[in-house]
């Protein structure tokens, strides 16, 4: 005990009974002022008309008073589990094992992962949720390269997005051409659009930035929406053509796969396709970005996210450096794109709202900026999550937000926050693991 | 003074912040294998002129001729190239990066070969042996010295034929700060190599330097060797004795 309150005067925190009421009375002081009309006085229209209204002073104390209730019991959890140094307080012992644990997460996930559709092979609804899950993580993947390596916040990816799934709607139901030519097209597209939104931001930082890419999301989605006579407006496409295995449809004909290969017709099999699909679109992704970051080009991403300045003198190019983070993240939403509109089989300007732009970057900042296995368990968490609580109807955006908050203040790097080193010396030199350690947050 | 065409050679430089203009006709001469100190107060425009140098404010007038070649209108990213490089103020490491790593951004510009980079790492480690013990660690973690340490060593990385330091004693315990200017000796005597520093720290940079610049409001007012100007009296009372004298 006297070692913990050493450790939490040490972080420059007042520590003490008065403290933690003060902070819960001041808390109580906000819920009474926000709630106080919420939740203090019902209004209703009366039966003819008029504006009747009571007051509900009962339940508003009830909130007031959790609210004092709860922040004690944050502040006390808080400082039992100490500041962020959560590490500090785990034994050596367990934090090896732990490290060892998170060698394995990886491609013990992957395996699961290829697995998916042999276990749940009868379960349609849990391969659904997986091939969502499987975009997601492809999606975070993507904006992973734009926030989290080269520390560009993008608050409208899901342009990017939109574009791809346009791009191969509309290529596919004009042209007739198969999504595997359309494909790579999608992904150059959504790379174009990503370049054309850097330049006019090449010298913006921070929340001037976010605000600009921001506004790009939304200019995408209006125009869509408003060019009708190209994307149907409102009317979205529909008829997007499903993906065949290189020419041969995954269809109940007698060109079909399932023909071709003498067994009988089953609609799973498209799902199962669409899921390696993803799967394989998904690991591309995380593939090209694990082999960047070992290239001076990603280690020169990372290093525009730690310092611009020091990046100039050193001779690294920063337009051409911020430019390929945008396209290339751009061009992995565009392929993602182009997977949901051969999915769907109809898309809309109504699945590219800011919405998504902002999961996807909770995906990111949730998983811890940078890692590629916290963005995948981030994804995993936040839309298996979302399903999960299904059955708690209007209450699982509360269960969210409240999972969201512990998360930043137990985790503020996120699920992953270490990050994994690049260059490593000449192999005879042993890297002894307490080294290694200290890269942790 | 000398036969050759000095390295570096800065004539009549002016650069401006917007309106405020920084630096209003600037001549200094760098030769190859000299340490040339470049002593100031604060907002001397002692690190406006290492900037412009790297093209970041551009000049408004005058020239920067480096082997010959005027550099004033190459882009910021290319100068590096040409091997000139900086150890910016405040040091400006990569925290979340490695030692490793930060080291390699160094050598990333330069088309050196392995063989090359892996010399110059061996050259660094044996400069700064604190490097090597910390090569796995993340930049953030060093010291301010051991940061300074690295923000050199990065520079080296690009196998400099100039190298601009710009506050190599900021914030360090004078102890460190020695080991600093050790270093740079060193590499100035085994390597050659040709050092451009400025300083506020006068009396170590001048005991440091070959020649030395004096600025004061964006014009150089007095110029001599190291130890000339060690000697000078009103260079005594500004910024070596606390002004004691004036």
């Amino acid at each position: 005990m006297t070692a913990l309150s050493t450790e939490t005067t040490q972080a420059g925190r007042t520590v003490g009974i008065p403290f933690i009421l003060k902070k819960a009375f001041l808390s109580a002081c906000v819920a009474l002022v926000l709630f106080s009309l919420m939740i203090g006085i019902r209004t209703e229209a009366g039966p003819d008309g008029q504006l009747t209204w009571w007051t509900r002073f009962g339940d508003l104390a009830s909130i007031v008073g959790l609210v004092f209730g709860g922040s004690i019991v944050i502040e006390l959890l808080r400082q039992w589990i100490g500041p962020t140094g959560a590490e500090k307080l785990v034994p050596a012992p367990i934090q090896r094992s732990l490290s060892l644990a998170g060698r394995f997460l990886g491609p013990a996930l992957l395996v699961f992962t290829l697995l998916v559709p042999v276990i749940f092979y009868n379960q349609r609804y849990i391969l659904d949720l997986g091939i969502l899950v499987l975009t997601y993580v492809m999606l975070g993947w993507g904006l992973n390269v734009v926030v989290g390596l080269a520390g560009l916040l993008d608050l409208g990816y899901v342009a990017f997005y939109a574009v791809g799934a346009y791009s191969y709607a509309l290529l596919a139901t004009n042209f007739g051409w198969s999504f595997w030519v359309c494909l790579p097209l999608a992904g150059m597209l959504a790379a174009i659009w990503g370049v054309m939104l850097g330049f006019p931001v090449l010298r913006l930082r921070g929340d001037y930035l976010a605000i600009v890419t921001l506004a790009f999301g939304e200019i995408i989605r209006l125009v869509i929406l408003n060019w009708q006579s190209l994307t149907g407006g409102p009317n979205g496409v529909s008829g997007i053509p499903r993906p065949t295995l290189f020419g041969i449809p995954l269809d109940n004909s007698d060109d079909g796969l399932a023909a071709k290969l003498g067994i009988e017709y089953s609609p799973t099999h498209r799902i199962i396709f669409l899921f390696y699909l993803i799967l394989a679109l998904a690991l591309l992704t995380n593939w090209v970005t694990i082999r960047l970051r070992r290239l001076p080009i990603g280690r020169a991403w990372e290093a525009l996210r730690e310092d611009e300045v020091a990046c100039r003198a050193l001779g690294i190019n920063t337009t051409t450096t911020k430019l390929t983070a945008f396209a290339t993240g751009a061009m992995f939403g565009g392929f993602a794109g182009a997977f949901f509109a051969t999915r769907q089989g109809f898309i809309s300007p109504e699945s590219f709202t800011f919405q998504e732009s902002a999961l996807v970057l909770a995906i990111v900042v949730l998983g811890g900026m940078g890692s590629q296995l916290g963005v995948a368990l981030a994804a995993l968490t936040m839309i298996g999550g979302f399903e999960l609580f299904r059955g708690l109807e209007t209450y699982r955006m509360l269960v969210f937000g409240m999972a969201m908050v512990l998360i930043m203040i137990w985790r503020p790097r996120g699920i992953i926050g270490h990050r994994a080193p690049t260059v490593y010396l000449t192999k005879a030199q042993a890297i002894s693991s307490d080294l290694v350690k200290e890269g942790h947050g | 003074m000398t036969a050759a065409t000095p390295l570096l050679a800065i004539r009549g430089l002016r650069a401006a912040y917007g309106k405020i203009e920084a630096l209003k006709g600037v001549d200094v001469e760098i030769n190859a294998g000299e340490i040339v100190a470049l002593i100031g107060a604060n907002g001397a425009g002692k690190s406006t002129l290492m900037m412009t140098i790297f093209g970041k404010p551009r000049a408004r007038a005058g020239q920067i001729l480096f082997d010959g070649r005027d550099i004033s209108s190459v882009p910021t990213h290319q100068i590096a190239h040409l091997r000139i490089a900086q150890s910016p103020e405040g040091r400006r490491i990569f925290p979340r990066m490695s030692v490793a790593e930060n080291l390699q951004m160094g050598a990333d510009v330069t088309d050196s070969t392995a063989a090359e980079r892996e010399s110059t790492l061996e050259r660094v480690f044996a400069l700064f042996p604190r490097l090597k013990e910390r090569v796995m660690q993340r930049g953030g973690t060093l010291s301010g010295g051991e940061q300074q340490m690295l923000a050199i060593g990065r520079a080296l990385m690009s196998r400099p034929r100039l190298l601009l330091l710009d506050e190599p004693s900021l914030g360090l315990a004078p102890l460190i700060a020695r080991q600093i200017f050790d270093a740079i000796r060193t590499l100035n005597r085994q390597d050659g190599l040709t050092v451009l520093i400025v300083e506020q720290n006068a009396n170590h940079a001048l005991k440091l330097a070959h020649r030395g610049y004096v600025m004061v409001n964006g014009l150089i007012t007095l110029a001599g060797t190291g130890a000339e100007l060690l000697q000078r009296p009103e260079i005594r009372a500004a910024y070596l004795e606390g002004g004691r004298h004036a």
